[in-house]
């Protein structure tokens, strides 16, 4: 079958949506399909031009096509008789966003005139889909309750499992990731005053702007933590990466309210390693079971500091509850070829 | 520099169109560019073609430096540093018109979208910083209907040094898809009427499954089935590297090709003379009679004595060869040149 998978692309940005559609494309193929990942550009700034945006995805014409599997906003509005969305978001800004103010569409009848396009447009788009899927829970509920569609939560599975094979439990916890405030990467620098003197933490990951990595280097001097906390912040090669995950005591992942069970959680569950998170992760705690498959601390320093300690003052516990994650990751099943069987059913 | 590469496709099907934009990505991003290529879907039906220019009207990508754009619709892209290197016009309202593959009427209504389309690529056109084309036909067109003016930018194979010259067998190879405007079919009837043993080899993939049948049940009827070996299949590149390098020399026969095609220059680049017709249209650009390889009238007879010249008059095919890698050279055939203008 000839599957073409719809995506956005924001030009010369390179993200987690566009890595989730290039290993469809490629566990497609695998399955014995062809398939191809078509890309439209799509800017949300200015937001008086998203309009004419979802026209020209509306306008196009698709032949030579069998399947079309579509991902995003507004990709997900192209036309083809036989359409399937695996929802990855919507335009929060004109949904939940817009809820907590937390948006760029202009105030008054302006910005409700195209709130009102935006909800209709994704309406029709659902109601000719032949199946909607979604990436989490919430992106689900949140569909259920704008638009008053069903749909399957589909989690995406891990893109490279064979990376993640257990490795030793080492000396350190791990936290990996985007470097962001959202991430909270500074509250767990705060919290190793609180944990032990053994306790050591390796932050990894490509910082969103400049800002945010010279925030934690100089948190890290103030507090005298450089003999504990080690940064290596930048965009790391993957190997690299799952080398720090294969070789860590425990995996921290402290993320506000998160959508999803996050890569950064089901990888590190997947090496059999503890997991860290605080209560207000959200789609995190699908994984994190407290005093099971690791911790969950309240969100703040004293409490993280607590946790993080007892990782290396029981070695056994922690081993423990690592191998407790991992049963759990592959209980759900998780995992590429079932994935495209079920997109494509 | 930020660069996109914008251009139409059909989703699962690639050839020469999508190799120009592949491989200068490749190219550009060996020279350190960061660059996108963008692939929209677009349908020469008459009924829908506005739509889809107002489609490419509203692509926004402002966040490039600067944009390169190669097939229909793409050059409406508006862009403040948008660059064309056009390689055919919506033929069916240019210069097929006037021709039998035109499948609607000539009527008010169609005159109307011929000339609003012409209008608007007239505007398009104008709103780029440089316009390139991939073949004197094309700027020749450009200059016919749209009254502009563009420069030829013969576009490169990808990795030109994997070929070379080898061998010289008795074989006159024909590396392209299986395709009844491609005519396989003249080669082999031209085999026919040669006078001396030299064979043919053809290798491509076709569109469906009837012109390559016709083609053996040809090779049959003309009792040619130890003079010519098929292969219906897209070979490896090594494949065709390897038979460029030992063949005697290549053929290339398409009927009023826009541009000089890949499989001659290949030919060129492996140092091998090429067999074509008078009406092959751009390979004509590249070959010339008896300079580089042979210009055949497009019959049988004329073909088949082209055929035994180069089975015969090996010094002279071996000449050609040699000449034909040197006209790449003049013609400026090559990734760093096509760079150099592309980026100036």
């Amino acid at each position: 079958m000839k599957v073409l998978i719809v995506n956005n692309m924001a030009p010369f940005v390179w993200g987690g949506a566009e890595e989730l559609a290039a290993n469809l494309e490629k566990n497609l193929v695998l399955a014995g399909h062809q398939a191809e990942v078509m890309r439209i550009p799509f800017q949300w700034e200015p937001a008086a031009r998203i309009a004419s945006q979802m026209l020209m995805v509306r306008a196009l014409e698709l032949i030579n096509v069998d399947h079309v599997i579509a991902l995003k906003f507004p990709a997900y509005l192209i036309r083809h008789p036989k359409k399937t969305l695996w929802l990855l978001h919507q335009y929060r800004q004109a949904y939940d966003l817009f809820d907590v103010g937390q948006t760029n569409l202009p105030p008054g009848a302006e910005g409700d005139q195209l709130r009102r396009v935006i909800r209709n447009a994704d309406n029709e788009s659902f109601r000719e889909s032949r199946k909607i899927f979604t990436n989490s829970e919430v992106t689900r509920q949140r569909l259920a309750k704008y638009n008053g569609f069903d749909a399957e939560v589909l989690l995406p599975p891990i893109n490279d499992p064979s990376l993640f094979e257990r490795g030793q439990q080492g000396d350190y916890i791990f936290a990996g990731g985007r470097i962001n405030s959202m991430k909270r990467q500074s509250m767990l620098i705060d919290a190793m005053v609180h944990a032990g003197p053994t306790t050591r933490l390796l932050i990894a990951g490509p910082p969103d702007s400049p800002a945010d990595g010279a925030a934690l280097a100089s948190k890290v001097a103030a507090l005298g933590l450089a003999d504990r906390v080690r940064l290596d912040l930048r965009f790391l090669p993957r190997e690299t990466y799952a080398e720090y995950v294969r070789g860590a005591a425990a995996v921290a992942y402290l993320p506000f309210d998160e959508d999803s069970l996050g890569y950064v959680t089901m990888e590190a569950a997947l090496a059999g390693k503890a997991l860290i998170t605080t209560s207000d992760s959200g789609g995190i705690l699908g994984l994190v079971k407290h005093r099971e498959t690791g911790w969950v601390a309240e969100p703040n320093p004293a409490a993280l500091g607590e946790v993080m300690g007892e990782v290396f003052s029981q070695p056994h516990r922690t081993a423990e509850r690592g191998a407790a994650a991992r049963e759990l990751w592959l209980s759900m099943d998780i995992n590429w070829p079932a994935t495209v069987e079920r997109l494509l059913r | 520099m930020k660069i996109a590469l914008c251009s139409t496709f059909v989703p699962f099907l690639y050839g020469g169109a999508r190799n120009i934009v592949d491989w200068l990505r490749t190219m550009l991003e060996k020279e350190g560019h960061e660059v996108e290529v963008v692939y929209l879907p677009q349908l020469d039906a008459p009924d829908l073609l506005f739509q889809q220019m107002a489609a490419f009207r509203w692509i926004d990508l402002s966040a490039a430096d600067r944009v390169i754009c190669f097939r229909p619709q793409a050059h409406l892209i508006d862009h403040p540093h948008k660059i064309l290197w056009f390689i055919h016009h919506v033929r069916l309202f240019y210069d097929l018109y006037d021709s039998p593959y035109r499948d609607f009427p000539d009527d008010l209504k169609h005159q109307g979208i011929r000339d609003a389309l012409v209008a608007a690529d007239n505007v398009a056109l104008r709103e780029a910083k440089h316009i390139f084309t991939n073949s004197r036909v094309v700027s020749d067109r450009l200059a016919k209907y749209n009254q502009v003016d563009s420069e030829v930018l013969y576009p490169p194979v990808f990795d030109a040094a994997r070929f070379y010259c080898g061998n010289y067998s008795d074989e006159v190879v024909y590396v392209c898809r299986l395709e009844h405007h491609k005519r396989q079919h003249l080669l082999i009837e031209a085999l026919a009427l040669t006078q001396t043993p030299v064979r043919v080899r053809i290798c491509g993939s076709s569109a469906g499954p009837v012109y390559p049948e016709e083609l053996l049940a040809l090779v049959a009827r003309l009792g040619l089935q130890d003079r010519v070996s098929m292969d219906n299949r897209w070979i490896t590149e090594d494949e065709k590297v390897d038979y460029l390098a030992n063949c005697l020399a290549a053929a290339y026969l398409p009927v009023d090709e826009d541009s000089y095609g890949y499989p001659s220059v290949e030919a060129s680049h492996a140092a091998k003379a090429i067999l074509t017709t008078t009406d092959s249209g751009g390979v004509l650009e590249l070959v010339s009679d008896g300079v580089n390889g042979y210009v055949a009238e497009p019959t049988p007879a004329a073909l088949a004595r082209a055929l035994d010249r180069l089975y015969t008059e090996r010094d002279k095919t071996m000449a050609m060869g040699v000449a034909a890698r040197a006209r790449l050279n003049e013609l400026n055939i090559s990734w760093s040149h096509v760079i150099k203008r592309l980026l100036a």
